[in-house]
């Protein structure tokens, strides 16, 4: 069982996280991350889905998260320039301790994001997102993070943002 | 009173098109039903199914199928409606059925579409018989290479000559397979647009955008795209149109070193490869493919040969259309497929570093051409210097709009029933 201290960061660290992503403070939210880090969408819903096997959104380590964050800074990656408005609300968070001290965090979302780079649609993202949060100097870091949309199978339109 | 026809040999000039072509929902309409419901219009790949029993749906313009294949082995294209009522008999996206159940009736029926039971029989009428009441099968359907093709249409050309010479396209990508195929079995991931089903083919064979679009990913990373970004004269690769509104773009002119096309690869991953490779081909054919690489091309309607992936473009309305893509195994070589899945998801999909460039500009694209002051689009880039080759192929510089030309001249025979 994680401390009542833990829980409270931990839930802390991802309202940090969320309000990085959705105000595209893209170095800030970088900086959450650790050097092995392990970013994954999965293009589905089946918990069987094997990054390996399988496609997927998103399979990121360290050096791809750090092009995709790149890609924004340049102001030309035209799916999120201009960048999309977003807002999004963190629930039913579940902190859980996990091997070698880390914290393991489940939560739900939902992610009100206005596409502002064509006909301006409002996209509605909604989803499941586990986080694996470790220890460093004190403070937490992101080391895994899987973010399943329950519509992962289905078309969906530009995420170019950071989800 | 039936509105007017469209006249598209009015819309639809050799060296320009109408902006309605794109906007105009009757042109929506009549497309589904003269290219996506009488032509030969892509499904899926065998090695999706290969089992008995096996099942993929998908879109066959705007009506569901099913592609299964039966207890013999074969794969048939079944339209994914009970015949008693129409409902979906099957909703999932993949799986593997002993049999298709009706769940509203109860109506049953094997996998190849045979009606199997019919519950409470005693109501049926004397003359029922159940060999008329089975799930449709597509009129026509045909395969090359493991790519399935069905047309909706009783009647028209074979498989064959609408694929004409483009047959040498899909050998392209088949033949850097040690063992001459390929498979695609890691799963599609779906895009969806908000513009018109012909900016995704259009697009994906422009080779004039690169620079543009994607200038975010070029001054991030290097790609293997880099070659086609400098100045006019220094670019080698080709557009070809090869009839029948196929067209390709070639990029391997402009390679220098073998595996461009994978990014770059170091001999630990394909020391083993390029030794399958020449012991089935000979070391110099060997040698060539894996310069040249796998082909960059759309078999017209709705199939795109993207290099290591495959999509579908799939048309949903007139402003909207979903890219569909996944990534190609190539048969004998197991130890690529981490990396085709990694590079699968850098270039492809909505979270990926090329296609929502892509989709948000012709998106961008759908919005602006509400704009009706002009009416038309020019297509007339490259037509001083586009020259024909000795197979018939029309080429030129590969930021030419002569595949875009020979696209619209197919669809305004398509279209027209020329």
């Amino acid at each position: 069982m994680p401390s009542d201290a833990d829980a409270r960061t931990a839930t802390d660290f991802l309202h940090l996280e969320a309000r990085l992503a959705d105000e595209g403070r893209y170095a800030e939210w970088l900086a959450l991350w650790t050097d092995d880090a392990v970013y994954w969408v999965p293009a589905t819903t089946d918990p069987g889905a094997d990054p390996n096997k399988h496609l997927s959104h998103i399979y990121d380590n360290r050096a791809r998260l750090e092009t995709r964050v790149k890609m924004l800074q340049t102001g030309v990656r035209w799916s999120q320039a201009p960048a999309s408005l977003m807002r999004r609300v963190i629930g039913n968070v579940e902190v859980r301790a996990a091997e070698g001290g880390e914290l393991g965090v489940e939560s739900n979302f939902i992610l009100g994001e206005l596409a502002v780079q064509a006909r301006h649609e409002m996209h509605w993202w909604v989803g499941r997102a586990t986080h694996r949060l470790r220890r460093v100097d004190g403070g937490l870091r992101l080391a895994a993070k899987t973010v399943v949309l329950i519509n992962a199978a289905e078309p969906l339109p530009n995420l170019g943002f950071l989800l | 009173m039936t509105a007017p026809a469209v006249d598209y040999t009015a819309l639809v000039e050799d060296e320009r098109v109408h902006v309605s072509l794109y906007t105009d929902p009757r042109v929506f309409a009549d497309e589904m039903d003269r290219i996506f419901h009488r032509g030969w219009v892509f499904i899926g790949h065998e090695s999706e199914i290969p089992s008995a029993g096996d099942f993929v749906t998908r879109p066959l313009g705007e009506q569901p199928v099913i592609m299964t294949r039966t207890a013999a082995g074969e794969v048939v294209v079944l339209l994914n409606r009970c015949a008693h009522r129409g409902t979906l008999v099957c909703a999932a996206e993949r799986g593997h059925a002993r049999v298709f159940a009706c769940p509203y009736h109860g109506w049953t029926y094997d996998v190849d579409g045979t009606l199997l039971g019919v519950p409470y029989p005693g109501g049926l009428d004397a003359g029922f018989d159940k060999r008329e009441h089975g799930l449709t099968r597509a009129p026509r359907q045909a395969s090359y290479r493991g790519f399935v093709f069905a047309s909706l249409g009783a009647t028209g050309i074979s498989l064959a000559e609408h694929l004409g010479e483009a047959t040498k396209l899909i050998d392209r990508t088949c033949d850097l397979s040690p063992d001459g195929a390929v498979e695609l079995t890691a799963g599609w991931v779906k895009h969806r647009c908000s513009a018109n089903w012909k900016m995704l083919p259009e697009n994906d064979s422009d080779g004039y955008h690169l620079g543009f679009v994607h200038m975010a990913l070029f001054r991030t990373v290097r790609s293997q795209y880099q070659r086609v970004v400098g100045e006019e004269k220094a670019i080698k690769a080709v557009v070809r149109a090869w009839g029948q509104g196929h067209i390709e773009i070639d990029w391997a002119p402009g390679y220098e070193q073998p595996f461009e096309w994978l990014g770059g690869a170091s001999d630990a991953l394909t020391a083993a490869y390029v030794a399958a490779m020449e012991h089935r081909y000979g070391r110099a054919p060997a040698q060539q493919r894996l310069f040249e690489g796998p082909s960059h091309a759309l078999i017209f309607p709705n199939l795109f040969l993207g290099e290591t992936n495959v999509a579908i473009v799939q048309p949903v309305a007139v402003d909207e259309c979903v890219h569909w893509h996944t990534p190609i195994f190539f048969k004998g070589v197991p130890q690529l497929n981490g990396r085709l899945l990694r590079q699968s998801e850098a270039g492809m999909g909505p979270a990926s570093f090329l296609m929502p460039e892509d989709l948000a500009i012709a998106a961008r694209n759908q919005a602006g051409l509400r704009a009706r002051h002009a009416e038309w689009l020019a297509l007339t880039r490259g037509l001083e210097r586009e020259h024909v080759d000795a197979e018939g192929r029309t080429v030129s510089h590969v930021t030419d709009e002569t595949i875009n030309r020979a696209l619209w001249r197919h669809y305004r025979a398509v279209m027209t029933g020329a």
